[in-house]
């Protein structure tokens, strides 16, 4: 009874309240802005946009910091938490991943939480929801008039372009807002006349100031030079003469150390001078050591080598493609371990294929003839009862661990997970990705399985979101309904190419339903083909495309 | 020898009306829990609630009653463990089909007494009226004056366009 009185009460009040003729006077502003906060912090995205465009006040406070690091922690950090296994018991739904609290998991995303202060939540979402959108803006430069032989060599690091070629030399271009050529130089002049043929950047990224990029060429020499960024000057550090080894097919840099691997399957390890406290980029530096030098007899092109190193060893991987007699090509690859000191420690190489399937070059254990036993796994006589998985020849490969991605030329892209412990190497069965209309000639995957790819005609590009591989249920479910990547659609804002690039990747749907265009098309004088080179950073992809006279230009498709 | 239940407790208004309540119903409020504590004899000094007048006041009381038996709030006040969503229970709903002018005297009051529970509901009706409208409703609804020049405007509209296509 007493409760029924009460609220009897309190409807009187009510309309006693709503006698009250209602004033004009803005009265969100009778609350103070931290109260206005806490309403905008019930808002989705799309209302938050909305408030921003009431007036300046609002557009302040709806931009405010807080609000989107929720925003962004709810979308893009905690569904992250139950597809990463091991994290299961941390990422339990009754919320306890709160982006505030101090046991919150931002899961490899702390470097924007370390720099609070100076991060834009707002354009840090943006960004995210870009990428799982595929809304960028595409962007041409012209880079080459005639196609150099071999193709410009393409890398992207932080921002910045670097590309080298034989005509124009090492470039450094920024992929940032601007899009302007940073610097310029010329190859060695002992290089001249040698074609660069590869090029890696420094994947250390502890020195902010330099980046050391290095460039191997067809003589089997190679070169260091150093970017500066605040002088925005390429400088020239060292070349190692040319060798009767051959081309240098790849090369990779972890200053101070530098691997090369020749088209004749021989890998050098070099050790320079550690100058960390010299900061004068000018001087030249004294030879380096080599340490190592090792002969392989499996390994196939495409490669991808990669160098990272610890508190106490340095690893080498080469990932590469592997042919078998039963299964087509798979992949394989191999582990290099070495004491900081140079000594080895020990090699191991996995593959991706069962065991009842023979590989064709698997004859000996590689490089490692003077260290002990192979271990390789029995190789049982083939009972090969189904062949599930034919797979063509590779058309490239990335790796990035623990991620291998392979693209093929049958539209699919294939991706590996590698498992590298102290006591094993081992490499998954790999699973098909579908998505791609057409063949795919380049996909390059990063360190958190984001990937992008790139089809032959150079229409179509595809961004994957491939974190955690396919061990989750839930991850099966998204490979089998095909969620697992976004088209990239461009916004063409300037360059008429990039529009009919656009275009193109428009028609290619309609094409594939009725088939009548094509050769119409395949005729066009601006018809763009990729040679495969395809890079990305947290804000830009570039994609290295050729026309058909020969022109080179990147297309920079940019997500903030 | 009443138990803690049974006692009531003096409130008085800004516009010095006095109202007694069941402490029970009072302590809903965690400024006047703590002043009870501070005072140490609750029912005989009667408390000032200073910014809050009695029609306010009253509707407060209201709430606190129909929820003087939710579990008391946690003292986590960590800002992102709140639901992020709007729903509002029907009680709730009803109670706060008030006027603006008394919606936000709710919401300072609720902030001001340190009503947690009341105070998210009176923001999460304030967001429900600002979801999915356009600028100018909201600017219709709350009074607020565009300072924008045109061209401002627009561009804010197209460097917000992004998110539209969800």
């Amino acid at each position: 009874m007493a409760k029924r009185g009460r609220e009897h009460e309190g409807s009187d009040i009510e309309h006693q309240a709503k006698r009250i003729k209602p004033l004009k006077v803005e009265r969100l502003l009778s609350l103070s802005d931290e109260l206005i906060l806490r309403v905008l912090s019930y808002l989705p995205v799309p209302d938050l946009l909305v408030c921003q465009r009431l007036s300046h006040k609002y557009h302040g406070l709806a931009g405010d910091g807080q609000l989107w690091k929720a925003h962004y922690y709810n979308r893009f950090v905690r569904p992250r938490a139950s597809k990463l296994p091991g994290l299961k018991d941390v990422g339990a739904p009754t919320g306890t991943l709160h982006f505030a609290s101090r046991a919150s998991k931002w899961l490899q995303d702390e470097h924007l939480v370390e720099k609070d202060a100076r991060t834009n939540w707002k354009q840090q979402y943006k960004l995210r929801h870009n990428w799982s959108r595929g809304t960028c803006v595409a962007e041409e430069i012209q880079v080459a008039d005639e196609a150099p032989v071999p193709p410009i060599l393409v890398q992207l690091h932080n921002g910045v372009i670097y590309m080298a070629d034989q005509v124009d030399g090492l470039r450094a271009w920024s992929a940032k807002a601007d899009r302007r050529m940073l610097a310029q130089t010329n190859l060695p002049s002992s290089a001249s006349r040698q074609p660069p043929t590869s090029l890696a950047i420094d994947s250390k990224e502890d020195d902010q100031d330099i980046t050391r990029i290095a460039i191997g060429f067809e003589s089997g020499s190679f070169s260091i030079y150093a970017f500066q960024h605040a002088d925005g000057l390429l400088a020239h550090q060292y070349t190692q003469p040319s060798s009767s080894n051959g081309v240098i097919s790849s090369i990779s840099l972890a200053w101070p150390y530098a691997v090369t691997m020749t088209a004749t399957q021989i890998l050098s390890l070099y050790h320079f001078q550690d100058m960390a406290q010299e900061k004068n980029s000018n001087v030249q530096l004294a030879p380096p050591r080599l340490l190592h030098s090792l002969k392989s007899h499996t390994v196939w092109p495409p490669l991808s080598t990669s160098l990272r190193t610890s508190s106490t060893n340095l690893v080498i991987s080469i990932a590469y493609a592997l042919p078998t007699y039963l299964s087509g090509w798979t992949v394989g690859i191999q582990e290099v371990k070495i004491f900081l000191n140079g000594e080895l420690d020990e090699s191991r190489m996995a593959s991706a294929i069962d065991e009842h399937y023979r590989p064709l070059a698997f004859s000996t254990r590689p490089m490692m003839h003077h260290l002990t036993r192979p271990v390789i796994g029995s190789l049982a006589t083939s009972t090969a009862t189904e062949l599930r998985h034919i797979h063509s020849k590779p058309t490239s490969l990335s790796y990035t661990h623990p991620y291998l991605l392979v693209s093929q030329l049958d539209n699919t892209l294939t991706l590996y997970l590698v498992t590298s412990t102290s006591e094993s190497l081992s490499i998954s069965a790999g699973s098909r990705l579908w998505g791609h209309t057409s063949s795919v000639s380049g996909a390059h995957v990063g360190g958190r399985g984001k990937a992008v790819s790139v089809s032959r005609r150079g229409d179509e590009l595809r961004v994957w979101e491939l974190e955690g591989g396919f061990a989750s249920a839930a991850a099966r479910k998204r490979l089998a309904t095909g969620d697992l990547s976004v088209q990239i659609r461009s916004d063409s804002r300037q360059s008429h190419i990039a529009e009919e690039n656009s275009q193109a990747g428009l028609d290619l749907v309609n094409r594939n339903t009725s088939g009548a265009t094509l050769d119409e098309k395949e005729d066009m004088a601006e018809l763009t083909l990729t040679r495969g080179w395809i890079g990305f950073d947290e804000e830009n992809v570039v994609v290295l495309k050729e026309q058909s006279q020969g022109k080179q230009a990147l297309v920079i498709y940019d997500f903030t | 020898m009443s138990t803690e239940a049974e006692q009531t407790v003096k409130l008085v208004s800004s516009d010095n009306v006095e109202i007694v309540t069941e402490r029970k119903i009072a302590e809903r409020s965690m400024l006047i829990k703590n002043m009870i504590e501070d005072l140490g004899a609750p029912g005989e000094e009667p408390i000032p609630i200073m910014n809050v007048s009695e029609a306010v006041l009253r509707k407060v009381l209201e709430w606190c009653t129909h929820h003087k038996n939710d579990p008391a709030p946690t003292q986590d006040d960590d800002a992102d463990s709140r639901k992020k969503t709007t729903d509002i229970e029907d009680w709730d709903q009803k109670f706060m089909q008030v006027d603006q002018e008394m919606l936000f005297e709710i919401i300072l009051a609720a902030n001001y007494m340190d009503i947690k529970a009341l105070l998210d509901v009176g923001c999460k009706t304030v967001a429900n009226m600002i979801k999915g409208k356009s600028p100018e409703e909201i600017r219709k609804t709350f009074n607020i004056q565009n300072d924008f020049t045109p061209e401002e405007e627009d561009q804010i509209r197209r460097e917000n366009e992004w998110a539209e296509d969800r």
